[in-house]
């Protein structure tokens, strides 16, 4: 067993942990990044496909940046977010995050008059050189600026628990390096979890191989508080076959340097969503296509997975090549672009909801443990933001360190974490493959937690899940028992997590009886201002949990009626 | 019988291209595929090769594949993947002898998947990319600015920064690492290898970059052992032109940066602009210089098989084509 120890363990290696632990170091505090995957490599953060401009950064006007506020209150967070958070990081996405990667090196598109390139419209954006692809170059760049830093990384390196030091207060984690099979051990003063907010926890996922709910249940079996896990974001333009593609997206936001953007059509051919003429203000307008598509599906004119297609049809192929990588998937499949569509389907993708943090600070609700990015409840995750995250976290962390004790190898948690992997890594004659176990789960949180649900259905969830754990995690068993290169062990491991966060969002599913945004329940269709424009709570108690509503500061914007259809409100 | 105009530097990619719409409909949904795949586990015995009947399934990429396999019939399988959308570049593997990426590439009737070459295999098709995250780290392929950053956003075209932009779409998924023949040579040469210099060339590139920053890291990348067989360029996903857009310009950035590095490469340019020809005899005479004597063997034996020709080196300095080729490298020795 490798044992490390550092000021602070930083969970991640996406944009938030990354970022944590550059402005970690600046202010002279050591830290390590455990990433499960590979740092800046692995993760949501690679997805971002265009970077929005907030306030009056590069000629926006007033206009502008308040439809950026709006969009991302009511669009992206249906007024479930703290509205004071939003302002502060919209400033800083000014002031700080634009100057500060270009600085760094990062290029954002010019045209070949020098000129930034952005896509038109009430919210703007630009791309990291190409739209489409941003993710990957500012990925890129971070994963860079830690090796530059020399800040210690240990990759491919599962997090399966968080370590308490004698007060009770996070202190470490322990992992399994899924490469050589070494157990490590991480000593802090305090655990920064930044594990993203997609898991791959339904049939389609648009999370990467290695998301399983990590963070938030080894969050929760500490007792950590959450909030609006049942807000759940699907993205409904992703591309319906072949499977390793579920989460290839037919980007429908608007693109650089064009008038137009992509356009949804039902299996008779009618067009049904076309951001630029349905709703200008979306500007990413994930749920409003959600909800289109959602009627087209009562019509009986489409499906949750398939029967629906996307494309670009109405454009020039160069117009739509110019700046971004859309052409790319079409081709690649022998389809003509742009003349062709392609099939579509709806994909699980971000949750809104998560841990319960403390904005100023990043605190969660146990002392030694912060949050950072997609992973916190107090927003949904655009790169931009889950960076501000990072800073935050950093200051938290920072200002509360002369008060955070180093930890101690907590033997006896060591042993009892050693023991219960171990126990995950056995070959029984009649077993059954964790990744079978996976499917399974996914298979129940697709068709009873979908898009659409109620409390039957629901119910039956957690049926099945209470099933998975009596039936099949006693049986799972893995045909290769070395631990070394062990994906199966891996996906044990995985397993158990899964279990744990499906339950508390089923759960927490269950709790919240109205529909909003994503979030649709058949049998309470309509958005209810006045009891649920609430945080949904989510505390542990000896013998489970129970819900607490909590207001939202509504001081910016608020929602302008009490009650409605949710398939009638735009946003 | 007329000569057909061929770009030798699209040969890989048009074959490509021209096939991506049969690839993707030669089989029909529930045919099986024959999957051979090359396993490894040091502690089970080592190499083996193990057959794999699997299901088509519409546009099925070479990773459904390999996911079918490991759900249903080798659940032990062992091969990297994270996003299955190429972008994190983890999922190369090579199938027919080809490198591709596992999420992005068709299926074939019948292919054989094996592990990429150059790195350490660590169990099945899992490579072990240290080798290339050390070269690239001793590359320090950061931007260092020579003068204070201007503020955003900063003085820039896409024009300055065409070739970097092409080195930006690269995702590390080191198939041209695996597939260049130079760096199949191990430690025989000093080269980073392409993957390392497109990874470099994102900020060596860039003209915000300092010149002398760049020459330190181009130092270290022996890149005038690149033999420019465009191996890289063919078998690439992002469909980089690596040689002409980014290994090209290294090595002219290098060659005047650091003309020593370049000895090489600088006499051949100005042998060819001086007598419209290679001429080898007159090349191992500037590049070995006095050396030359010290490896008399080797030269004798090159004089031998007929590889140089003292006469045509020291009597017959210049062929019709001299006009032309001064014309078209000048007579500077830069390349």
């Amino acid at each position: 067993m490798k044992v490390v120890s550092t000021d602070v363990a930083v969970i991640g290696g996406g944009a938030a942990g990354c970022y944590a632990a550059l402005e970690l170091q600046r202010r002279g505090v050591a830290s390590v990044i455990v990433c499960k995957g590979l740092v800046g490599k692995s993760g949501a953060s690679l997805f971002a496909g265009n970077l929005v401009l907030s306030g009056r950064a590069l000629g926006n006007t007033e206009d502008h940046a308040r439809n950026t506020a709006e969009f991302l209150i009511k669009y992206h967070n249906q007024f479930l977010i703290d509205q004071q958070w939003a302002r502060r990081c919209g400033q800083w996405l000014e002031n700080v995050y634009y100057p500060e990667l270009e600085q760094a090196g990062l290029y954002l598109r010019r045209d070949d008059d020098g000129n930034v390139v952005t896509s038109p419209g009430k919210i703007r954006s630009v791309a990291a050189n190409v739209q489409g692809n941003s993710g990957v170059p500012f990925m890129d760049l971070r994963r860079k600026q830690v090796i530059r830093a020399g800040i210690p990384r240990l990759e491919e390196t599962a997090v399966t628990a968080l370590l308490r030091k004698r007060d009770g207060s996070v202190g470490g984690v322990f992992g399994l390096n899924t490469i050589t099979g070494e157990y490590v051990v991480v000593l802090a003063r305090a655990v920064i979890l930044a594990t993203g907010y997609s898991d791959r926890m339904h049939k389609r996922s648009t999370g990467t191989r290695e998301m399983s709910g990590d963070g938030i249940a080894m969050a929760w079996r500490l007792g950590a508080t959450m909030v609006n896990l049942e807000m759940q974001w699907w993205h409904t333009n992703d591309i319906a076959d072949p499977p390793s593609w579920q989460r290839m997206q037919v980007y429908p936001n608007p693109m650089l340097g064009s008038e137009k953007s992509a356009r949804m059509v039902n299996s008779l051919g009618e067009e049904f969503f076309n951001q630029q003429q349905d709703d200008p203000l979306a500007y990413g307008p994930y749920t409003v296509q959600l909800k289109a598509l959602a009627k087209q599906v009562h019509a009986g004119k489409a499906r949750y997975d398939g029967g629906y297609f996307a494309g670009f049809d109405h454009c020039d192929a160069q117009e739509v090549d110019a700046y971004t990588t859309y052409g790319k998937s079409y081709r690649q499949l022998g389809l003509r672009f742009p003349q062709d569509l392609v099939e579509t389907a709806v994909t699980a993708h971000y949750r809104q909801g998560g841990i319960d943090v403390d904005t100023h600070t990043m605190r969660s609700s146990v002392p030694g443990l912060y949050v950072a990015g997609g992973l916190g409840g107090h927003s949904n995750g655009l790169i931009g933001l889950a960076t501000f995250d990072g800073r935050v976290v950093a200051d938290g962390v920072t200002a509360d360190l002369p008060q955070l004790t180093p930890c101690d190898l907590p033997e006896q948690q060591v042993d009892t974490e050693r023991r219960r992997i171990e126990a995950l890594r056995v070959a029984r004659p009649d077993g059954v493959s964790p990744v079978k176990v996976k499917e399974t789960i996914r298979a129940t949180m697709w068709d009873k937690a979908g898009v659409e649900k109620d409390a039957a259905s629901l119910r039956a969830a957690l049926g099945d899940i209470a099933d998975i754990r009596l039936d099949l995690l006693p049986r799972m068993s893995v045909s290769r028992t070395a631990p070394s290169a062990n994906y199966e062990w891996l996906d044990a491991i995985d397993v158990v997590n899964m279990l744990d966060t499906c339950e508390l969002i089923v759960q927490s599913s269950l709790e919240r009886q109205e529909s909003r945004g994503p979030f649709m329940r058949r049998d309470f269709p309509r958005q209810d201002n006045e009891r649920w424009l609430v945080a949904s709570v989510m505390k542990r108690t000896e013998n489970g949990f129970r819900f607490e509503h909590r207001p939202y500061d509504l001081s910016i914007f608020k929602p302008d009626f009490t009650t409605k259809d949710n398939l009638e409100v735009a946003w | 019988m007329t000569n057909v105009d061929v770009d030798a530097r699209r040969l890989g990619q048009d074959e490509r291209h021209d096939t991506l719409a049969a690839r993707n409909t030669r089989l029909a949904i529930g045919e099986m595929l024959a999957v051979r795949v090359r396993r490894f586990d040091a502690e089970a015995g080592g190499a083996a090769l193990q057959d794999f009947q699997v299901p088509y399934r519409k546009w099925m990429r070479v990773l459904d594949a390999l996911n079918w396999i490991a759900e249903n019939a080798a659940t032990d399988l062992a091969y990297r993947w994270f996003c299955g959308s190429k972008m994190c570049g983890t999922c190369a593997v090579r199938m027919n002898g080809r490198e591709v990426l596992a999420c992005w590439e068709a299926v074939e009737p019948s292919m054989t998947i094996e592990p990429l070459r150059n790195l350490p295999v660590i169990r099945d098709l899992l490579v072990d990319r240290s080798p290339f995250d050390r070269k690239l780290a001793e590359l320090e392929p950061w931007l260092e600015r020579p003068t204070p950053y201007p503020g955003f956003p900063e003085p820039l075209s896409h024009k300055d920064i065409k070739n970097a932009s092409k080195a930006l779409d690269c995702i590390a998924c080191l198939a041209c690492y695996s597939a260049c023949p130079v760096i199949g040579l191990g430690n025989l040469t000093d080269f980073a290898g392409p993957a390392p210099l497109v990874q470099l060339g994102q900020t060596a590139l860039d003209p915000r970059n300092d010149a002398a920053k760049v020459a330190r890291s181009l130092e270290r990348t022996g890149i005038f052992n690149c033999v420019s067989c465009y191996k890289c360029e063919e078998v690439c996903p992002a469909s980089i032109p690596i040689v002409t857009r980014v290994i090209e310009p290294l090595k002219a950035k290098a060659a005047s940066l650091r003309p020593a590095t370049a000895t090489h490469s600088r006499a051949l340019r100005a042998i060819v602009a001086a007598r419209g020809r290679v001429d080898p005899g007159a090349l191992v005479l500037r590049v070995q210089g006095l050396r030359a004597l010290v490896n008399l063997p080797r030269v004798l034996r090159l004089f031998m098989r007929g590889k140089i020709d003292p006469i045509k080196t020291f009597l017959k300095r210049k062929t019709p084509a001299a006009g032309a080729a001064e014309r078209l490298l000048g007579r500077g020795d830069s390349p």
